[in-house]
């Protein structure tokens, strides 16, 4: 895509495809055609399942999202009704800002988390392999039996964490039993299971990383922090992109967690948009309500990731 | 090393190819030879502890009825709506399936229920006891038959109330014997609790009634339960909180955190319902039930589950054979009792008999006699978002963060707006 | 210096890191009643494999098995080849809409499951595959999450090396197979370790589409064993232990390969 690209690369590209099209002018019919059918093949793949399995179920959910349905008797048709409703309720915006604050937290703790870690463990160093595998363990480890550990981490009355808080004279709070702190808790349980996830994508970079880029910069003396602001981080701009991008589209959608530890209570303090939206689907019977939700959600989230798109050329170095 | 590459996308392709061919078979319903038809029956719970009692009755069933081959289908009881919610939306709804008595309405307001009584006609139904087998009507009409049911009653540590020196619970206890044994009870400093009830909606509307108090109003439009009982049965269990029993704090959403609290000796009281019995078997610790104590009346909560059929079933004879074999043949109830699977719905108190000799607890009668007096869960259209606002009211009154009686105020207006 | 407290700093978050993991271990090994102690009892008595015996007994667990691993291996390869071929044409060949289709691609990870499952199923239903293995392959053959991942990693690999095999005359097909894939094998195998526990992990689809027992995967068979008024939580925690062994498997034998090829290629 165009957009996304760094100008000097777009130059290179469009000289590349002049001499690939021979000396000057359009290219033959013929060649068009291939390049065509070129481009098709690569993509039909993955173009016709997606279109049969995502795509058109997701116009399938729009459609539901005009309707009144629950699930059991036919669907009736009601308009844009499900969403003046969403758009009226208190509900609606309460759960957005509880997601909002849930990305907030989350994103710059995993991320600055994931990336020092990926950095230390590029290193050579006893064990390394073993202790990526340590890391990576909480990722593949299930919600179930995460959520049951750091909700006992963070208990108030008994946990590890509040007895080490007092330890150092600190009252600890209430954790996720208190509203103003149940969201934090949710924060903390998912950044540090997502930890390895950031780590693993952004080790794949590290090690796209040429050496020779670090040893031409020691060799022209510069610090550590200056290889790391300067060439690293640079170079691994692609992999941050698409941290940064999942991460938020993700985010978005947190639900596993909250569900598990504290299905959207206490009060409604974590209620957050997935997890509305499952409940309106599946147990209050509102399918039409939940799909018109969800595009709701969908919205802010296209929104937010073309904005990204947009600004990538800014940060984002490809080769 | 590209080759690899390659070897495993041809692979794939292949692989692939094989899966989508190899359905075919599997697609179809099994075969109908011999005029022989397959009924689909989709249950939770039978799964994870009761799918060999289930696949005995079957066989039973199947003996008698040679031309239906019943396939059952499981699910957790968490998923389990949504499961069936699915299939119904697809088209291909299981023929016979199992309803709590809470989703009942639901369902069969919907439409999406056979009318069991049209098809079994004015066949006998003395074999079910009464109060069960009017509790699936709706509408004057039969659309699920009663299969099983558990209640509610209270347990309690005989060692504890030894220890302490106060007299075991009797049949004629009231809320104020309650709390005041609980009181005796407990010792915080050694980590034992008097009492133990969950502030959830299944308790309120059982106390409420215990109190005197109605939930609906009587032609079901509006909440009655914003009245002196409804808050006199509020405050029952939100009092309790931090006193008697543990905090949500100290509770700390340990799983089963009551359970292993009873077992370990160090739960005095405890509502619960008697599926516990099983787990309870090798305690260490005498302990035995009562019928719950009650204030203005006695009311034991009740939960029952029974079979309905698809109204979009083409088996509706062979679904109504299945749901009245399962719902009240002999084979059935001997094989609930037996497997202590909870118990059958029927008339027929000789099959009940063979409950009471198990030994374990002593006082097993109390589950009959709760019987006497129960309370059935008010039941809406909309009767899962009723359950969560009651219940997140009442846990914000638990949790001191509103009053009880903002609470109870609170509860009824979103109810209110559900009824509406 | 500084390299020792790296290493302490990463051996100590390590223990952190291995601590729920450890507990759900333990749980596993101690008997019934004593499980989920508060705090954990490290060291129960009466250990011992019971809750593995139970877990054989309670699901039918080799067919689950068989069922989880043949549906996930033949889901990552297909992920891995469709993902690859379609991130190739995303970096690297022009086409007018191109940025649009990849925002399409895109927008697919932005509806939430729950609500795309019931269209799903019915769509599944007009095609006759419902309670099928293709039916729980199919939403998963093509991943825009691997095609937007392997396109950031042919991104890049910088434009010279395949510029010269132009120049050399060699097609798309062969500068994707023999240039470009080579040069990703981090992000493939990374890829292939998500791609997987996508599929491995996968709940909500599995539960509503599969019927037949013969054809449950392993999170449904786990979910069996949650009763609805209590739970073996021994007999859990095995069942979550036994499901992670094969994706760490997995991972393990993926960071030994992307290492082994970054040292045999010799380019980086």
């Amino acid at each position: 895509m165009t957009a996304t690209e760094t100008p000097a690369s777009a130059t290179a590209r469009r000289a590349g495809g002049r001499r690939r099209a021979g000396a000057g002018g359009r290219p033959p019919r013929g060649r068009r055609l291939r390049y065509a059918l070129t481009v098709a093949a690569f993509l039909l793949p993955s173009l016709v399942p997606l279109t049969l399995y995502t795509l058109i179920p997701m116009a399938g959910s729009l459609w539901v999202s005009l309707h009144e349905w629950n699930l059991i008797t036919p669907m009736r048709w009601v308009g844009l009704d499900n969403y003046a409703d969403l758009l009226g309720d208190p509900g609606t915006r309460a759960a957005f800002l509880h997601t909002l604050a849930f990305i907030a937290g989350y994103l710059p703790l995993v991320y600055a988390g994931g990336l020092g870690l990926a950095m230390l463990l590029n290193r050579a160093m006893p064990g390394r392999a073993l202790l990526r595998g340590i890391y990576f363990l909480p990722v593949i480890t299930s919600w179930v039996v995460v959520a049951l550990m750091w909700k006992w981490l963070l208990n108030p009355a008994s946990g590890l964490v509040n007895w080490a808080l007092g330890l150092v004279g600190i009252d600890g709070p209430g954790w996720w039993t208190d509203p103003a702190w149940a969201m934090p808790s949710i924060v903390l349980a998912s950044a540090w299971k997502d930890l390895g996830f950031v780590m693993i994508i952004l080790l794949a970079g590290l090690q796209a990383v040429p050496k020779e880029f670090h040893e031409a910069a020691r060799v022209d003396g510069a610090s550590a922090w200056q290889r790391f602001r300067h060439v690293t981080l640079p170079l691994l701009s692609p992999s941050t992109f698409f941290v940064v991008v999942i991460s938020l589209i993700n985010g978005f959608q947190v639900f596993d967690q909250v569900h598990v530890m504290t299905g959207g209570g206490p009060g409604g303090a974590t209620q957050v948009v997935v997890e509305q939206v499952y409940t309106f689907t599946f147990q209050y019977q509102k399918a039409g309500a939940a799909s018109a939700l969800s595009w709701l959600l969908f919205a802010v989230v296209l929104l937010v990731t073309l904005v990204q798109v947009r600004a990538q050329r800014r940060w984002v170095t490809y080769a | 090393m590209n080759k690899t590459i390659l070897a495993l996308a041809v692979l794939a392709t292949a692989l692939a190819t094989t899966t989508a061919c190899s359905q075919g078979s599997a697609t179809k319903a099994p075969a109908a030879d011999g005029g022989k038809v397959t009924l689909r029956y989709f249950t939770f719970s039978a799964a994870p502890d009761h799918v060999k009692d289930l696949d005995k009755i079957v066989a039973a069933f199947e003996k008698e009825n040679p031309k239906i081959d019943v396939v059952v289908e499981t699910a957790p009881f968490d998923q389990y709506f949504t499961k069936l919610q699915t299939s119904i939306a697809g088209g291909t709804a299981p023929d016979a399936f199992e309803l709590n008595y809470e989703n009942f309405v639901t369902y069969a307001a919907s439409g999406s229920l056979l009318d069991l009584g049209a098809v079994g006609g004015d066949s006998d139904v003395s074999a079910y006891a009464p109060e069960s087998l009017n509790a699936f009507k709706h509408g004057g009409k039969q659309y699920a038959l009663p299969a099983s049911f558990s209640t509610v009653v209270l347990f309690y540590n005989k060692d504890l109330f030894d220890k302490a020196g106060v007299e075991p619970p009797t049949a004629d206890w009231t809320w104020a014997d309650e709390q005041a044994a609980a009181e005796k009870l407990t010792d915080r400093k050694a980590g034992i609790y008097g009492d133990f009830q969950p502030v959830q909606f299944f308790e309120f509307y059982k106390a409420l009634k215990q109190a005197g108090g109605e939930f609906l109003s009587p032609d079901g439009k509006k909440t009655a339960f914003n009245s002196p009982a409804g808050i006199k049965a509020a405050k029952w269990l939100v009092g309790k909180v931090g006193k008697t029993m543990p905090t949500e704090a100290e509770i700390g959403g340990t799983a089963d955190y009551d359970t292993n609290l009873f077992k370990s000796g160090k739960l005095a009281m405890w509502h619960n319902g008697i599926w516990q019995f099983a787990g309870l078997k090798d305690v260490p610790f005498e302990w035995d039930v009562v019928v719950e104590p009650g204030d203005a009346t006695k009311a034991s909560a009740v939960f029952h589950n029974a079979v309905a059929a698809s109204s979009a079933t083409k088996l509706a004879k062979e679904a109504y054979a299945w749901a009245r074999f399962l719902s009240s043949s002999k084979v059935a109830a001997t094989t609930r009792i037996e497997s202590s699977w909870e118990l059958p719905p029927v008339s027929d108190q000789s099959v009940l008999a063979g409950y009471l000799k198990d030994p374990k607890p002593a006082n097993r009668q109390a589950v009959f006699d709760s019987l006497k007096s129960i309370a059935l869960p008010p039941v809406i259209q909309r009767q899962q978002e009723m359950q969560d606002a009651v219940t997140e009211e009442l846990a914000n009154a638990a949790a001191g963060r509103k009053p009880v009686e903002e609470a109870l105020k609170d509860a009824a207006a979103r109810v209110d707006e559900l009824l509406a | 210096m500084r390299r020792i407290l790296g290493l302490a700093v990463v051996a100590a978050g390590a223990l952190v890191m291995l601590f729920p993991f450890a507990w759900a271990v333990i749980t596993s090994l101690t008997p019934g009643g004593a499980v989920l102690a508060t705090p954990p009892d490290f060291t129960p008595e009466g250990a011992g494999l019971d809750a593995y015996r139970r877990l054989l007994e309670a699901v039918p667990f080799w067919r689950i098995l068989f069922n989880s691993l043949w549906i996930g291996i033949v889901s990552t390869l297909l992920q891995l080849a469709t993902s690859a071929m379609a991130a190739y044409a995303f970096a690297r060949l022009p086409f007018p809409g191109r940025g649009a289709l990849f925002a399409v691609y895109l927008a697919t990870l932005m509806v939430p499951l729950q609500v795309l499952i019931v269209p799903l199923f019915i769509e599944m239903r007009m095609f006759n595959l419902v309670d099928t293995y293709f039916a729980v392959l199919a939403p998963t053959i093509a991943s825009a999450f691997g095609v937007f991942l392997l396109r950031q990693a042919i991104a890049q690999v910088p434009k010279e090396f395949d510029e010269a095999a132009v120049l050399d005359g060699a097609g798309h097909f062969r500068i994707f197979a023999f240039i470009v894939l080579p040069l990703i094998r981090p992000a493939l195998a990374t890829f292939a370790v998500f791609g997987f526990m996508a599929s491995w992990n996968s709940y909500l689809w599995p539960l509503v589409i599969i019927r037949s027992p013969e054809f449950m995967t392993l999170p449904l068979g786990l979910a069996e064993l949650h009763g609805r008024f209590t739970t073996e939580w021994n007999v859990v925690m095995a069942g979550s232990v036994v499901s992670v062994v094969p994706i760490l498997v997995l991972y393990l034998f993926a960071q030994k390969h992307v290492i082994a090829s970054v040292a045999q290629t010799g380019l980086k």
